[in-house]
């Protein structure tokens, strides 16, 4: 009996809980499938259900758009950020790179509301003429992408890491060998896990984009907002975009439970 | 192979912790060298800064002749076994072996052949194919030694490379290493903490204290004339017995007196303890120079021992008593297995003179007398 109890309690209680995170999930993605009259029925009612909302985000609205843009910003200011945040790991942590001044700095750009840092951004795009283009988007999330993933990175270079790149270069490894043969695949989970939190990071990001972004290079999030404004809420389409914007992440999610966590948990050596 | 010569060379880290202090050395092609010294006494430091690992603040350092001072880790054809092994945990263990090969673009053919002769030698070739974290610490510890002799390096580095193991292995590996050093001869420094090590393993012992060279000498050699209290307490466990005393004239020679034990100085040793005549010393007695009958000849000299515990050990028997008297200073003695004393007894016991050690208290150096065979 009390076997049985101490089998079912975290059950119940778990399940609690994920009812509690799953719950406006489930709400959107039965929202996504019905008309807007239904949606806002309380009790909810689940009526007629059909896929009119998914075939309308793509007629009536430039939705490819914004998911291709979406996945061109994050992907390339992903790959951009990954090899720079790793190398500013790297010196922060084996060359001391600025001392504890630079890299708290570094961080501490990050505190800043960001709608501070978003202006300066537009003057300097405006000046070069890039505002309105994706290559703007992409430098502007580097700027939230490079402090966030280099600190994230510099502990996997601090520690037991200094001895492994010494026994490179005794080895015959030159500094930059030590880094690129060693101390880079050694680091591997981090930064793969790194590289997962840079996209989700620039993926959902929306206030740069809001600013920075002109008609053809809206990302997803900016996109999906634009449906709140037009005649209402457009709740159902909402619900819909919604949904197939998170398809991403969850294509995500099985790399995300094994590397983040290992990635995090920061056991590679041993 | 190479000689390793350090010309008064100091480390002070930017903290400003002089970590080794104008240490000079002349470590020959081929000799397997020893590092012993108590814990932050700068002999990793040393090795670090033989490797290439860290700079030298001033002084040279000469490998094979050549100075080396700022040349490139990778370019000294050294290889070091550090106390953490340091495996690269991303690779298996034959690619460990192979990575210093690769590097320096050793053919194909020629890494594959020493792989298999030095697992071979350090019986590690089951192996090959896992990953460090695969692997005990005994196996880590060959597949590290591996890794170093593969590279067939002109010196050796091992940074306290058994101290990670259990006794039986640490002991089986001790074995390997001086078979290793027999077969290869190529110079090898070795760090060690362990007076057996350190005793067993080497052809010289180097002893540091504080950044500092205390003496370098045979095993024996600095074992039995140990240059000042520090290495006669620091060699060999239970260590030398330092007991305050006096020199003090006895008839026509002289006599260390510790407390009212009065030990004869043998003839061949009173000039070089005659300037200390009359004045308070320090008497250094090792355990194992005590023995139950007396030796004809004046060659021994009896002490009376108040029994305070002894602690069987199964091979020896360490007597800890009160010497000379019951409120006298504490000593260790080693007797043979089947001695036995109550506590409170009183055990006379007869000394090896020629054995005798006397120290300066002010400097504790030795006071230096001819060494008997
Ligand atoms: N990177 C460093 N920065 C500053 N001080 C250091 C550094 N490395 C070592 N030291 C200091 O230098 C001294 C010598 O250190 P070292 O590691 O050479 O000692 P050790 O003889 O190898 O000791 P152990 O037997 O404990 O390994 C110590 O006082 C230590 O605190
Ligand atoms: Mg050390």
């Amino acid at each position: 009996m009390n076997r049985i109890a101490k089998k079912i309690v975290p059950h119940v209680i778990l399940t609690v809980f994920s009812l509690v995170i799953l719950m406006p999930l489930i709400w959107i993605v039965r929202v996504s499938l019905t008309d807007k009259l239904t949606a806002y029925k309380i009790p909810p009612e689940i009526g007629t259900l059909g896929l009119m909302n998914y075939v309308d985000i793509f007629q009536r609205y430039p939705f490819v758009s914004w998911f291709a843009n979406s996945f061109i910003v994050a992907t390339a200011s992903t790959l951009v950020a990954l090899p720079l945040a790793t190398a500013m790991a790297y010196s922060f942590a084996r060359l001391n790179t600025g001392g504890a001044l630079l890299r708290l700095g570094v961080l501490a750009s990050q505190m800043l509301p960001p709608i501070i840092l978003v202006l300066p951004l537009f003057g300097v795009f405006l000046l070069v003429g890039l505002t309105q283009s994706r290559v703007a988007l992409i430098i502007a999330h580097l700027t939230i992408a490079l402090p966030f993933l280099s600190w994230m990175l510099v502990s996997f270079f601090e520690g037991d890491m200094a001895r492994l790149e010494e026994a490179a270069r005794v080895d015959g490894a030159s500094r930059w060998q030590a880094f690129l043969f060693v101390a880079v695949p050694v680091a591997a989970p981090g930064i793969l896990a790194a590289g997962l939190l840079g996209f989700i990071l620039s993926w959902n990001e929306f206030l740069f984009v809001l600013v920075l972004s002109g008609p053809d290079t809206q990302t997803l999030p900016v996109g999906l907002a634009s449906l709140e404004t037009h005649a209402g809420v457009e709740i159902a389409p909402l619900a819909a975009a919604t949904v197939v914007s998170l398809l991403p992440v969850f294509a995500l999610l099985p790399f995300l439970r094994k590397h983040l966590i290992q990635g995090l948990s920061l056991g590679a050596l041993k | 192979m190479a000689s390793i010569t350090l010309d008064k060379i100091t480390k002070t880290y930017p903290n400003d912790v002089t970590a080794v202090n104008g240490v000079s050395l002349d470590i020959r092609d081929g000799e397997f060298m020893i590092f012993l010294g108590p814990s932050g006494c700068g002999k990793s430091t040393t090795l670090r800064m033989i490797a290439g690992l860290e700079a030298i603040s001033s002084g040279d350092l000469l490998i094979g002749g050549r100075r080396v001072n700022e040349v490139d880790p990778a370019d000294r054809d050294i290889a070091i076994v550090f106390q953490n092994y340091a495996l690269y945990p991303h690779m298996t263990v034959a690619r460990n072996l192979a990575f210093g090969l690769r590097l320096r673009h050793v053919e194909a053919s020629e890494i594959q052949s020493r792989i298999t002769r030095v697992a071979a030698l350090l019986g590690i070739e089951p192996l090959l194919s896992r990953k460090p974290s695969q692997l005990s610490g005994g196996q880590r510890q060959r597949v590290a030694l591996g890794r170093a002799l593969v590279r067939e390096p002109q010196a050796f580095l091992l940074d306290e490379p058994l101290s990670n193991l259990d006794a039986t292995l640490r002991a089986s590996m001790r074995t390997e290493l001086i078979k290793l050093h027999n077969s290869l001869g190529t110079t090898i420094v070795h760090v060690t903490h362990d007076q057996v090590e350190a005793m067993t393993m080497g052809e010289r012992i180097c002893i540091m204290r504080d950044g500092d060279i205390v003496q370098v000498g045979a095993p024996m050699e600095v074992y039995r004339n140990p240059a000042d209290t520090f290495v006669a307490s620091f060699l060999a466990t239970p260590p030398m017995n330092l007991l305050p005393g006096r020199i003090e004239s006895d008839g026509d020679g002289l006599a260390a007196v510790v407390e009212t034990c009065r030990l004869p100085i043998p003839a061949a040793y009173r000039e070089a303890y005659a300037s200390h005549a009359g004045k308070p010393v320090i008497v250094g007695l090792r355990p194992e120079d005590f023995q139950a009958v007396a030796v004809g000849g004046g060659r021994t000299a009896p002490v009376a021992l108040h029994t305070i515990t002894t602690e069987v050990l199964g091979p020896e028997v360490i007597l800890v008593a009160n010497f000379a008297s019951p409120g006298g200073p504490e000593v260790h003695i080693r007797m043979p297995r089947d001695f036995r004393a109550k506590t409170g007894e009183t055990v006379t016991l007869h000394f090896d003179l020629p054995e005798i050690q006397v120290f300066d208290p002010g400097t504790t150096r030795v006071l230096a007398r001819p060494f008997l065979p």
